[in-house]
């Protein structure tokens, strides 16, 4: 093999001369080159900065928004009736996210599905967010999170959770799951609940941790607590009674309504059927209904205590005046008002005890209309009921011009007009309030004491009437099962046949009872109401009496008030008879 | 001239370094600062959530069945009760 070298020092490249511009050339490039950046960088760095700047705060800087805490429900007592607790909320990103199948399959089992029902909803990969499940339980979610797939993130959102349950599920309603009030209080006051939720402006580091903040923050103002003037244990009792009513009586179903009788509040407020506010899954309509305020019915003899007030009022009668309601029958325009059972001359009390048609007639007929109209309308009836409450109905009663003289004898003994129960229970603090009318009110009272209303009628014809709701619910009344153990109690009993369409349904009845206890110094009212009872009895004294009572017994002891009438005392005996 | 000089270096360069360490300082206080009110605000959440379940568990349906089944109890009828004033107490109702 034969080489060519050649040596390097005898290049002839290397004999050859350079001119000087060459390289005078290469420095000058250079420096030109040094000097152009030098130019751009200063127009990046002081004179056309914004842009950049901008670029790289989007880099770097989020606004993370400080939701507030939706406000709590509070009983009259500060026990919880609704508060919020952090439910976080899982999403994909469907895009780009890690499709490993084993991974997939914890992800389904935590989440409660079935693996192919999260594939179809992982399907479509065009679409960058889905829904996997909304408010899970804290601890699932950092399960999730610990499976560490790419793709799945949380999101922080809150749940309601309703410790009382269906109790108190019309009265404090429930949110959607965007945490928006949509029915009964939480509805009324989302705006107060809600709150305003606040910002602040932060540096985040590579990985995602804020290092920084920006400028100030705007805090956010949490909701304001809400306390009702529910009483929870009153609440749940009067519920749970109510509930076992319309069980026994094969009922479609049921309201019970108690009013403190000095300050009216809503002590509890309940109806069945009823639903769970935390799982609302295929609610019905008539679950969802708050019978109490939005139901209306025709109050029936529930009504004739108003108007002997009315009459009392107006000096047309005495409670000792005597009136004849025989033979049981009355005749007016062609009309014939009958009595369940005749009876011969009462007292105007005992025309309240037997609940007479004929007696209340015979006194309503010597009032002027305007007079009956005032009673109704000042207690309340034909007009809404003053408490924030979505659907609240105002019931129906005619102006007294158009009143037709059968029509003004109906009326005296509750039909021809309508009211709904918490209107009718509410009509009630008349006689409980010595004789004047208050206002309902659904928020706890601070300053009980400066409770005042509109006089109707005298204290003394107040007290006077109270004593005939005693007799009626005593012993030779309409409601003798109203009465409880230790309690003196007063109350109408009423029951109504229900309309339908234009006319009266067949076998169809609502039974109804409305009254007070204790009677010298009431404390509460309790009104109730069940509709189409279908086992054989449906006289309000029979299904609706035996609730108030039970309800009474329980709230008085709840309260703490003394029994006022004399109780035989079981324990004594038997310590006695122990003690020999 | 060149003594002044060095010890202004030397100046520069050590606030320079100290600008660097409390600049770090001041990052690592605030991601603490951070953690702890997130700890806060988990705690109060623990709360409520405490609350709330302690709640359910005290249901007048769940204590009226514990005192009935487990404990014998039953509801106080007047009957059965000593009532008792206080004297100088002015009850509520008779105000």
């Amino acid at each position: 093999m034969r080489s060519r070298s050649v040596q390097l020092s005898s290049s002839p490249l290397l004999t050859s001369k350079t001119p000087v511009w060459r390289s005078q050339l290469i420095v000058a490039t250079i420096a030109l080159a040094f000097a152009a950046l030098a130019v751009r960088a200063a127009y990046v760095q002081v004179i056309d900065n914004a842009f950049f700047k901008r670029q790289g705060e989007v880099r770097f800087a989020r606004t993370l928004e400080l939701p507030a805490n939706r406000g709590r429900i509070l009983d009259r007592n500060g026990l919880l009736l609704a508060t919020s607790v952090p439910a976080p909320s899982i999403w994909a990103n469907p895009e780009d996210m890690e499709r490993d199948p084993e991974k997939l399959r914890q992800l389904a089992r935590l989440l409660g599905v079935l693996p192919a029902d999260l594939e179809k909803k992982l399907a479509n990969e065009d679409k960058t967010f889905v829904w996997l499940k909304r408010q899970l339980d804290e601890s699932v979610a950092k399960e999730i999170l610990a499976l560490d797939i790419k793709g799945v993130y949380t999101i922080k959102e809150y749940k309601r959770l309703y410790p009382e349950g269906e109790a108190a599920a019309h009265v404090v309603g429930f949110t959607n799951v965007e945490d928006v009030g949509q029915e009964g209080m939480e509805l009324v006051f989302q705006k107060q609940l809600a709150g305003r939720s606040g910002s602040r402006r932060v540096i985040k580091d590579r990985l995602g941790r804020v290092v920084e903040d920006i400028g100030e923050a705007v805090l956010p103002v949490d909701g304001v607590d809400l306390q009702l003037s529910i009483d929870n244990k009153v609440q749940f009792f009067a519920y749970q009674k109510l509930r076992d009513a319309v069980l026994e009586h094969k009922a479609k179903a049921g309201s019970v309504v108690v009013l403190d009788a000095q300050t009216g509040e809503v002590l509890a407020l309940a109806n069945y059927p009823s639903y769970s506010p935390d799982k609302r899954v295929n609610l019905s309509g008539e679950q969802l209904r708050n019978r109490a305020l939005t139901d209306t019915f025709e109050p029936g003899s529930t009504m004739k205590p108003l108007v002997i007030s009315q009459a009392l009022e107006k000096g047309i009668v005495r409670p000792e005046s005597r009136i004849e309601t025989a033979p049981g029958r009355l005749t007016i325009s062609g009309s014939t008002i009958s009595d369940a059972h005749p009876q011969g001359t009462l007292t105007v009390s005992e025309v309240i005890q037997k609940s007479s048609n004929i007696g209340t007639v015979k006194i309503a007929m010597q009032m002027q209309p305007k007079d009956m109209w005032e009673i109704f309308t000042q207690v309340g009836f034909g007009q809404k009921p003053q408490i924030p409450f979505p659907g609240v109905v105002s019931g129906k009663l005619r102006p007294y011009k158009t009143w037709r003289p059968i029509e003004q004898a109906t009326m005296s003994y509750g039909y021809g007009l309508s009211t709904s129960l918490f209107q009718l229970a509410r009509s009630y603090t008349v006689f409980s309030h010595d004789g004047e009318v208050i206002p309902a009110s659904l928020m706890k009272i601070e300053n009980p004491s400066v409770t005042s209303g509109a006089r109707v009628i005298s204290a003394e014809h107040a007290l006077a009437v109270r004593k005939m709701l005693n007799l009626a619910a005593g012993p030779g009344g309409t409601a003798p099962k109203a009465q409880t153990v230790g309690y003196s109690v007063g109350g109408k009993t009423g029951t109504a046949h229900k309309q339908e369409g234009k006319g009266y349904a067949g076998k169809k009845y609502r039974g109804f009872f409305v009254g007070l206890a204790p009677i010298e110094r009431p404390r509460i009212i309790v009104a109730v109401m069940i509709d189409e009872p279908s086992n054989g009895r449906y006289f309000g004294g029979d299904v609706a009496a035996p609730v108030f009572s039970e309800t009474v017994q329980q709230t008085l002891r709840l309260m703490g008030v003394q029994p006022d009438m004399s109780v035989k005392p079981q324990t004594a005996v038997q310590a006695v008879e122990e003690s020999f | 001239m060149t003594r002044l000089n060095l010890v202004l270096l030397i100046a520069v360069v050590v606030s320079a370094m100290y600008l660097v360490h409390s600049q770090y300082e001041t990052r690592r206080l605030f991601v603490e600062h951070e953690k702890t009110l997130k700890e806060a605000a988990q705690l109060e959440i623990a709360l409520e959530r405490l609350t709330v379940e302690q709640r359910a568990q005290a249901t007048p349906l769940r204590v009226a069945r514990l005192a009935r089944d487990q404990l014998q109890m039953r509801n106080p009828a007047p009957g059965i009760t000593q009532y008792v004033t206080r004297p100088g107490f002015v009850r509520e109702a008779s105000q």
